[in-house]
């Protein structure tokens, strides 16, 4: 009885085994003997089997989008993490063979690739293909947000991400848009209710959580790990423009009721101030941008981006700030080489340091410096006659990108505890007189300027 | 490899048993042999522990984090779920036909699809096509069959309806009074009983399958010439066919899926849904070389005119070097058929909730599309505006192609248009010829962004102004001296005559007889001497060796120009000041060419082609080149016929229609 027993188990644990050796053939089969993977499978394990599917995921991927004359770019920001260290080499290196993979097998749940909307003609076809290989895809779309800012267009909801998934590994593909402002943007990624909330681990992906803003990469083909590819020619640069990319869109529907409430003012005057203060706005930024000097639109400026998506008419001035640490010496001269002359100098580097630029028909640039404390950030106010100091304070803030007639700027994150901060919650409200002595409601004195100090801290021109 | 999966839950307890066995066994010293099989079972055993932790590893997406939330990423809109039609699911369709005097309504399962009561409109026989297998309307239309004609383009409309659709037919106020015996016979083809004998003032419904069964049919005679038949109400149930049957079985590519969605949704676009070879839908024309104009937005303005549209968009994707991908249609509200034509040609639209009334409304719709075409392509240094009415000529973008680099370089240019306002079949002959002219002729022009940014945009009418755009950017504010690039011959054509300020008469005697230009790839003459001071030599080389004609002979008089072919004639007329056009209109006039205002015109000069002779005319003393003028000539004044004594304000009046 027992014997009997004893070869029927041995008979099926050899059949088992028998079937499982099967299936394992067919399983590198499936995996590894494609061409140019012999490199890889020579590794034994699995830890390096799941490398591997990366990679041939990966490859699978640009296979695809080869096919269909898509140019996408990497973006992904491990790869490029690691590709950074070794830039040098691979930028240097000729098509040959890599030994090792050492890139796209690096352990990871997606790679993430970037495409440019406009290099690319939206067609199912590619989504046909990538079933045929085994992919699984996810599409997302969105409202076009070149379209929000226009009162009561509807176009076609656009696609923002895509995800491409296979066996264990998914592609991440980010759409990129031109924006006016001269940058690319992409989207939010945002689940609708029908959407498979499981497709992928949707919160490890590096993009999507918020809407980002780019420059336009310059790209450099490269082959990395036996795949040609195209990545952004300086990664540490991108992927350093990235840990600061997230954008905010203008509030246009807020804007678009508070111009119910209060008719935009369409009179010539109106007309002529905001097209000189957008010229003013895009020289200043020409000029900071030059320099690397990071700056966000403040006070009036960001009041009127804030509430109305636009410049305030009556505002008479263009409002920056610059984060103290950020100073350069070169600022004043770069404008005076701009074309604007310095008209007032308030303060100094230490202490409550304020600019003034007199622009083209009376309209002024006013930068403001901010000092970092502990919990708070101000900036300083000096009132020319008397030496007296102000103290403007906000809640501490990050920066954003926004567009904002047509030019990709900083605005504080936190907008609304920013422009609150300065204007009180009645900043809904349009006023046309304001003391910026008193008027703002995070004004505090902060004593006096010594008289031996005002030739320097009180520079009028 | 699901079917692996079941293997390793049964492979642990094998595996036990056997160990049992094993350690039994070797107590009866046979070690040899065991040893042997414990190596190969070991083997085995090690074989199916990696295989195992080899299938979970790979479907460890699928297991291991399956749990991950992905809240962060949740729409915050809630997407409410519309629900869905009834009549998807339903066999049967309860359609209810009323028709009256004064009202009429068709319901398809308590549904109104058609209401009409208003007064002094919508007299005839309306008509409404359902798709056989969803129950929704395809088309309706209505054809006032009182009036001449309108049975001829109801024939026309019926013939296009496919085989098995659902046709619904009701008269309001009267509809047999032009309805010839060709539309009765048509009418009497379909089923119905009633058709042949209706008469003056009758009511009459009718629901029937195209080339199949009658659903129904109702008719209340007129009792008198001066009475209306009692009103007829028709209740009846149509069966729905299943979708299949309702299709046509095109190959399935992605084209024919744009077509199916198209045709599935609509009706009367004649060929393009036609079951046995439906006419393409993708044109392929050959690509320009050098196109300089590849990557210019075109913006295409649109009404509710889903067939103009339709027809318009077949030109344009036809014309030599088109890019689809830059072509934006806009479309002045929400109308859902111009959408469908837009998307069957897969190409990108966009809709506009209307603002404002009548002239202004196009005017904000205007302004709405320019800045969201600037919007979407930043990059553009200009966009083609096009409107839904226009054929486009094949050779449209290579014009622009060759033309486009002096809107770039020379300040002094407005506009470049397709479009020439004096271009007609008798006085227009050069494809290759170019002019200069202070007025902006629209209808297929380039724009350039700066010029919208900076000048137009921030001060375009508002919606209470009730201004036509095109009048708008015409006046000196805007226009500053600046002129518009035409051709000789058009490059588009102007063919809608249902519009804003469109009438039939108005379309016959001012644009039937444009010329439009249909040689591809035609080569633009000397496209530098457009440029300002260039042109100036140019002019006063062409009146250099221009003939002075007979200025004795009456100017419309044909025998005023010479039997010649390929020569210049000047000649000149009375023009006091710069505003002075009171002989160009009355020649414009007796020429049959543009009269309504002035147009064409460049410093006091006119050129067009009569009897395939170039024709100058020159306006003096107004014009810098009445110095041309030779001192014998008198310059020839007409004068505005008695009656019209109001003949200089007629410019204003007529207010030219180009929307």
């Amino acid at each position: 009885m027992q014997k009997i027993n004893r070869n029927v188990v041995l008979a099926l644990l050899s059949l088992t085994s028998l079937v499982f050796l099967l299936f394992q053939l067919c399983y590198y089969k499936f995996y590894l003997s494609q061409k140019n993977g012999a490199a890889f499978s020579k590794v034994r394990g699995s830890q390096s089997s799941q490398d591997s599917t990366r990679w041939h995921v990966v490859r699978k991927f640009l296979g695809l989008i080869s096919s269909h004359n898509i140019p996408v770019y990497l973006i992904d920001p491990l790869i490029l993490g690691l590709v950074d260290k070794d830039i040098e080499q691979i930028r240097s290196s000729l098509d040959g063979p890599s030994p090792e993979c050492k890139y796209f097998c690096a352990p990871r749940d997606f790679t993430t690739f970037a495409l440019l909307d406009k290099t690319w003609k939206h067609e199912m076809g590619l989504f046909r293909t990538a079933e045929k290989m085994g992919f699984q895809w996810l599409k997302i779309i969105n409202k076009d947000p070149r379209l929000d800012g226009m009162d009561d267009l509807s176009g076609m909801e656009i696609p923002l991400h895509y995800i491409f998934k296979l066996a264990s590994h998914a592609i991440h593909l980010v759409v990129f848009y031109e924006r006016s402002g001269n940058f690319l943007w992409h989207g939010p990624l945002r689940l609708k209710q029908h959407m498979d909330r499981k497709f992928v681990p949707f919160r490890k992906l590096h993009f999507g959580r918020y809407p980002g803003a780019y420059e336009k990469p310059e790209l450099l083909p490269v082959s990395i790990d036996d795949l040609k590819v195209q990545i952004p020619k300086n990664p540490s640069g991108f992927l350093e423009e990235m840990s600061h990319s997230r954008f905010l869109e203008c509030r246009y529907r807020e804007a678009r009721a508070f111009f119910q409430l209060y008719p935009d003012d369409a009179s010539l005057d109106a007309v002529e101030f905001r097209k000189k203060a957008k010229s003013l706005l895009h020289l200043a930024a020409l000029t900071l941008n030059n320099l690397g000097v990071k700056f966000w639109l403040s006070s009036g400026t960001c009041l009127g981006w804030y509430r109305q998506c636009n410049i305030i008419p009556h505002s008479k001035d263009v409002d920056l700030g610059i984060f103290i640490r950020d100073y350069k010496a070169d600022i004043i001269p770069a404008f005076q080489k701009a074309g604007l002359p310095l008209k007032h100098k308030f303060g100094k580097v230490e202490d409550s340091l304020e600019l003034s630029f007199q622009g083209e028909g009376d309209v002024k640039l006013d930068i403001f410096f901010f000092y970092e404390e502990d919990d708070h950030i101000w900036n300083g106010g000096t009132q020319a006659k008397s030496g007296k100091k102000f103290k403007y304070l906000f809640p501490k803030f990050t920066l954003c990108w926004t567009e904002f007639v047509e030019l990709k700027v900083h605005v504080p994150c936190e907008t609304l505890q920013y422009v609150e901060a300065n204007y009180g919650p009645e900043w809904k409200v349009p006023v046309k007189t304001w003391d910026w002595k008193s008027s703002p409601s995070n004004v505090q004195d902060n004593g006096v300027w010594p008289v031996d100090e005002w030739d320097d801290v009180i520079q009028i021109y | 490899m699901d079917e692996w999966k079941p293997n390793p839950a049964v492979k642990p307890h094998k595996k036990r048993s056997w160990y049992l066995a094993w350690k039994y066994k070797l107590m009866n010293q046979r070690a040899l042999r065991k040893l042997c099989q414990t190596g190969a079972v070991l083997f085995l055993l090690v074989t199916v522990i990696v295989n195992i932790k080899l299938i979970l590893d790979t479907r460890r997406a699928a297991y291991a984090e399956e749990e991950e939330s992905a809240q962060d990423y949740d729409d915050e809109m809630l997407n409410v779920e519309v629900p869905r039609h009834p009549v998807n699911n339903k066999k049967v369709l309860d359609v209810e036909v009323y028709s009256s005097r004064s009202k009429v309504y068709v319901a398809v399962d308590g549904t109104t699809v058609l209401e009409d009561e208003a007064r002094e409109q919508g007299r005839g026989i309306h008509v409404i096509v359902l798709n056989q297998a969803t129950g929704h309307v395809m088309a309706k239309r209505v054809f006032d069959t009182y009036s001449p004609h309108e049975d001829e383009a109801m024939v026309l409309f019926l013939n296009m309806v496919a085989r098995g659709r659902i046709l619904i037919f009701t008269i309001k106020d009267e509809g047999s009074f032009h309805l010839k015996e060709t539309a009765k016979n048509v009418l009497k083809s379909l089923g119905s009983q009633v058709a042949p004998f209706l008469s003056w003032r009758d009511m009459w419904t009718f629901v029937g399958k195209k080339g199949g069964e009658v659903y129904g049919e109702k008719h209340a005679k007129s009792p008198a010439l001066s009475t209306w038949g009692d009103p007829v109400l028709l209740k009846t149930e149509v069966h729905l066919t299943s979708v299949e049957d309702a299709e046509c079985h095109w190959p399935d590519t992605e084209l024919n899926r744009r077509r199916k969605r198209f045709c599935s949704k609509v009706e009367g676009y004649g060929s393009v849904c036609s079951c046995k070879d439906p006419t393409p839908i993708e044109f392929n024309p050959d690509p320009l070389k050098d196109n300089k104009v590849f990557d210019v937005p075109v913006a295409v303005i649109a009404g509710n005119r889903p067939n103009y549209l339709y027809r318009m968009l077949r030109s344009l994707l036809s014309a030599q070097g088109v890019n689809p991908q830059m072509i934006t249609v806009f479309i002045d509200g929400y109308y859902e058929e111009p959408m469908d034509v837009v998307e069957l040609f897969g190409l990108s639209g966009i809709q506009h909730t209307p603002i404002s009334i009548k002239n202004a409304r196009v005017s904000q719709h205007y302004k709405a599309s320019l800045t969201a075409t600037f919007n979407l392509f930043p990059d553009a240094k200009f966009a083609v505006v096009l409107e839904e009415d226009l054929d486009i000529s094949v050779d449209f973008f290579s014009f622009l192609s060759q033309s486009i680099h002096l809107l770039e370089e020379d300040e002094s240019l407005y506009c470049i248009s397709a479009w020439n306002d004096q271009g007609y079949e008798h006085t227009a002959e050069d494809p290759s010829l170019l002019y200069r002219v202070e007025t902006m002729p629209g209808l297929g022009w380039v724009l350039r962004k700066s010029l919208y940014k900076d000048e137009l945009e921030p001060k375009w009418p508002t919606p209470e102004k009730l201004w036509d755009w095109d009048m708008w950017m015409r006046m000196p504010e805007q226009r500053k001296g600046r002129e518009c690039i035409i051709p000789d011959i058009s490059r588009s054509y102007h063919f809608g005559i249902v519009g804003l300020n469109m009438n039939g008469y108005f379309h016959e005697a001012y644009f039937k007889k444009h010329k439009f230009n249909t040689v591809p790839n035609v080569q633009l003459k000397n496209v530098e001497s457009l440029r300002k001071d260039n042109y100036e030599t140019e002019i006063h080389r062409l009146l250099g060796e221009a003939e002075v004609l007979d200025h004795s002979k009456n100017p419309c008089e044909d025998s005023f120009v010479p039997d010649t072919e390929g020569r210049v004639y000047v000649m000149f007329i009375r023009m006091e000041q710069e505003a002075d056009f009171t002989t160009w209109t009355q020649l414009a006039k007796c020429l049959h060419i543009w009269d309504l205002d002035v147009r064409g015109n460049h410093k006091g000069l006119w050129r067009l082609f009569r009897k395939k002779n170039h024709f100058l005319v020159v306006g003096v003393p107004a014009s810098p080149y009445s110095s041309k003028k030779p001192s014998s000539v008198t310059p020839i004044y007409m004068e505005p016929p008695a009656k019209e004594e109001g003949a200089a304000a007629v410019p204003a009046v007529a207010a030219a229609e180009q929307t």
